[in-house]
């Protein structure tokens, strides 16, 4: 499992000073390692060291857990006899600090300093002690910047992987759920944890997960984005296999309904799967609101990710190929407002559209300060003016926007991202084919969509393929009350595919018309 | 092997039935009483399908070219076999040639045709080439969508008062002996007959034995909504101008004006019927594949790209939209009925050859 130590190891020597220089020189004389060396009252002939990287550890718990009691520690006297015994009588005194492990080579001792714990070596000991003291500075548990809701829940991951497993662990208060963590990166060693509940999940997945993990040998694992591109099933498709969220609350959801989570040390964004299409228009809100207005909304992002992509698409086959479609009056206004424009439909809505991408790309990266320019830019210069000056027609600046601001209803960006890409694709077809264009375009979309698999689910179930189970469509395209949803999502092999007992619907509540 | 559901059965039954159907007014020279035509046909239809399906309950785990094969041995069998791949492939082509000369006339009246049926086949050989599965899940997508819009155009026909009951009356005016020459053979073979390619489909089913229940069933329920299509186009349109207009369906859907907003839906139309001609396409160029590998032994993967440039070079056989309709519906119509009743028929009036007895019968 950790790479490092599965190589050829060095083990510790007796000596003290032969130890220290060998982690110095493994180092290379980094100004970060700390080496502090000392004497205890007990054992004054003995010298004891303790090393550790500076900044990822808490240097306060060093000199409370480790240092005061080694130094004002208290020894039996056989403990100075033998060499190894030292140590064990160390460990007794340093037990207040939580984990305390014993390590023999040089390489194991290498990697937990690294990994934010400290080294107790002692003199004449060839082994070591590791005690957690991690700390260091971390962001602060806060609200989620990406995926907001109204109600529910208002903290978010953060870059540390341990206090995200313990913001899942708070929602989940059960031994069932299982948290493996792995090393992965060959100089990163990034620490990547894999979480289920046991007794839901299919462990089938759970294996698959654990087998496409294995296979992954990067020389560093800086976000879960790293490990999803290892792990999808399919590599060209512009739609994603896997849920990413920030929010703890979305985790457990997934959890629950018989998902693996992958999240990834140094990463707010866990990764789950399997998922389906359909997962991705669904916000944690849904869930929170009541059930009418959340299936409401639900239908409005599935309308908005249609209109995101096919309008532009709709616009120009209507207003180049089919005319007749359109009520003579509104023909009329838009031919006139066409009248002065040099170019053909496609170069306008292609023009406007990439003219919008680059605005949102600029929105994005550039500095906060220069935040109020772009929209001033954005808005006045690029949309009025430009059609005041002939360049593209006010229809078509409507459509562009409208299809912009439908591409932001969606709750997962990188659902909404395919979007962007294949209303292009649609754009281009049209303006060459018009509606035959959109309905060849919309077939390759839908043939790619049933091909596609996440973790052996299929994409597009519920639908295609029906369910297997009945009641699997009571959380796709709308949600019923709580009550109602007695099956766990998507077709899979779990152990315990329902959710609560069939028939829990509440009874009606009457109440006495008298005061 | 790909397998797939029971619900996706029936949903491949209805949509590859209606295909481009409802477009033409079949069985117009019975005049007002082409309904009357079609349901004689469907019944027929129904009695072929009780036949099919009686041969593939024989050996539920074979195909169309193994069952040929079971019946007549190895040689004619698998000869018969080959003749079917290159029916199946000759259909296929129709309905690229239809979609064709559909899109052209109603949609894209500047575009080659040429290019115009590449994309439809290069969709349905993408399709192909990913297998039955992912076709049966894509036809299922597209149910919906169909099956919405038909129900939408139905109802607002009925709300602007289109349908008029006095088109279809008086009701046999020239006795039955008009109705009974066209139902039979040409409305039994197109649409009712093409129930044969099922035998190809059926094997893959993973529920055997709900195979015979709904079969049936979903051909009855796509035979009623043909009859009613029919019926339909005739009674808004009158027997005369049915018979003369190129795309019936076309003329009705332009008669819809409703509150000056839904006006000119032939769009729409159009593209509900290049579902389902799409659906037929696929399903025929599958066939075709699947039965060449059956009796062949090729792989599957290679002969999907292979047949597909078949499919399209014949395509361009036919000189113009006339020559196209006149072999579609004069000359195909004569000769479809050996693969839809007089090869089957024969294979069940032979019995299946001893060597395959145990093997097969056992299951």
């Amino acid at each position: 499992m950790n790479k490092q130590t599965a190589g050829a190891l060095t083990p510790l020597s007796p000596s003290l000073q032969a130890n220290v220089k060998a982690i110095q020189s493994r180092f290379g004389g980094s100004t970060d390692l700390v080496i502090r060396m000392f004497r205890s009252d007990a054992a004054p002939e003995r010298e004891i060291a303790i090393l550790y990287v500076d900044g990822i550890v808490d240097t306060g718990t060093i000199n409370e857990s480790v240092m005061e009691p080694l130094m004002s520690m208290r020894l039996p006297p056989h403990a100075l006899v033998k060499g190894s015994k030292l140590l064990e009588a160390l460990r007794s005194c340093v037990v207040s600090i939580g984990s305390v492990q014993d390590i023999h080579a040089l390489e194991q001792a290498l990697q937990y300093m690294t990994d934010g714990l400290c080294i107790i070596l002692a003199d004449g000991c060839p082994a070591a002690l590791t005690a957690d003291v991690n700390g260091g500075d971390q962001r602060n548990v806060s609200i989620p910047q990406t995926q907001t809701v109204i109600r529910g829940p208002q903290h978010a991951f953060v870059e540390n992987l341990r206090t995200n497993i313990s913001l899942v662990r708070r929602i989940i208060r059960s031994s069932d759920l299982h948290v493996q963590v792995h090393k992965l990166g060959q100089q990163t060693h990034t620490n990547v944890a894999v979480l289920y509940v046991n007794g839901i999940v299919d462990e089938g997945i759970v294996k698959e997960v654990y087998r496409r993990l294995a296979a992954i040998d990067l020389d560093g694992v800086l976000e879960s984005g790293y490990i999803e591109e290892f792990i999808q099933d399919e590599t060209f498709t512009l739609f994603p296999t896997l849920l990413n969220t920030e929010r703890p609350d979305t985790v457990a959801a997934a959890l629950l309904e018989g998902r693996v989570a992958v999240m990834v040390d140094g990463s707010p964004i866990a990764l789950m799967a399997p998922t389906t299409f359909f997962s991705f228009f669904q916000s944690p809100e849904d869930y929170y609101q009541r059930f009418d207005i959340a299936s409401f909304v639900r239908i409005i992002r599935y309308a908005a990710y249609v209109v995101s992509i096919v309008l532009p698409a709709v616009y120009i086959a209507v207003t180049t190929f089919h005319q007749e479609m359109l009520p003579t009056t509104l023909l009329i206004s838009l031919a006139a407002q066409r009248e002065g424009i040099p170019f053909p439909g496609l170069a306008e809505a292609l023009l406007m559209e990439l003219t919008f991408e680059v605005l949102r790309e600029a929105g994005l990266r550039m500095p906060r300060a220069i935040g109020p320019a772009i929209s001033i830019v954005g808005a006045l210069v690029l949309g009025q003016s430009a059609v005041q000056a002939g360049i593209v027609s006010a229809g078509m600046v409507i459509v562009v926007s409208f299809t912009a601001i439908s591409n932001f209803v969606m709750p997962e960006f990188n659902m909404a991202a395919t979007s962007r890409i294949i209303r292009f694709l649609f754009t281009i077809m049209a303006g060459v084919f018009g509606f035959f264009g959109i309905f060849i375009s919309v077939l390759f979309m839908l043939i790619h969509l049933v091909s596609l698999r996440s973790f052996g689910v299929p994409y597009m179930s519920p639908i295609a393929p029906g369910p297997a189970k009945q009641g699997l469509w009571r959380d796709a395209f709308i949600r019923l009350p709580w009550w109602a949803i007695v099956l766990r999502p998507m077709d899979l092999n779990l152990r315990n595919p329902k959710r609560q007992a069939n028939g829990k619907r509440p009874p009606a509540q009457r109440h006495s018309s008298k005061p | 092997m790909q397998q797939i559901g029971k619900n996706q059965l029936w949903i491949l039954i209805v949509v590859f039935m209606i295909g481009s159907t409802p477009l033409f007014e079949l069985g117009i020279k019975a005049k007002q009483d082409a309904w009357i035509a079609m349901t004689l046909a469907a019944v027929a239809g129904l009695l072929l399908t009780t036949l099919y399906v009686q041969i593939q309950k024989r050996a539920p785990e074979s195909e169309l070219a193994e069952l040929y094969k079971i019946h007549f041995g190895r040689w004619i069998g698998g000869f018969v076999g080959i003749v079917y791949a290159l029916w199946f492939a000759y259909e296929s082509m129709r309905n690229v040639r239809d979609v064709g000369e559909l899109t052209v006339m109603t949609l894209l009246s500047f575009t080659p045709k040429w290019i115009v049926m590449l994309l439809i086949l290069s969709a349905a050989t993408y399709t192909v080439s990913k297998g039955l599965e992912v076709f049966v899940r894509v036809v299922q997508l597209l149910f919906p969508i169909a099956a919405f819009s038909y129900a939408f155009l139905l109802i607002l026909l009925f709300i602007s008062r289109l349908p008029k009951i006095r088109h279809l009356l008086p009701l046999l005016e020239h006795g039955m002996m008009p109705v009974l020459k066209s139902a039979f053979p040409d409305l039994l073979s197109f649409p009712f007959g093409q129930m044969v390619i099922f035998f190809v489909f059926w094997k893959h089913v993973s529920e055997k034995k709900m195979i015979s229940a709904i079969s049936y069933w979903a051909y009855i329920g796509v035979s009623l909504f043909l009859i009613l299509m029919n019926a339909l186009t005739l009674s808004v349109l009158g027997p005369e101008i049915s018979a003369l207009a190129a795309l019936p369906l076309l003329e009705v859907v332009q008669l819809i004006r409703l509150a000056n907003i839904l006006e000119r839906l032939d769009v729409v139309v159009t593209l509900l019927l290049l579902i389902g001609l799409y659906v037929k396409i696929t399903a025929l160029y599958m066939a075709a594949v699947f039965t060449f590998t059956a009796v062949t032994g090729m792989s599957y993967r290679y002969c999907v790209l292979p047949i597909g440039l078949v499919i399209y070079a014949s395509s361009f056989l036919e000189t113009n939209n006339t020559y196209h309709l006149w072999i579609g519906l004069d000359i195909t119509l004569k000769i479809v009925p050996l693969f839809q009743f007089v090869l089957p028929l024969l294979m069940l009036v032979v019995g299946v050859r001893k060597k395959y007895k145990t093997k097969n019968m056992a299951r």
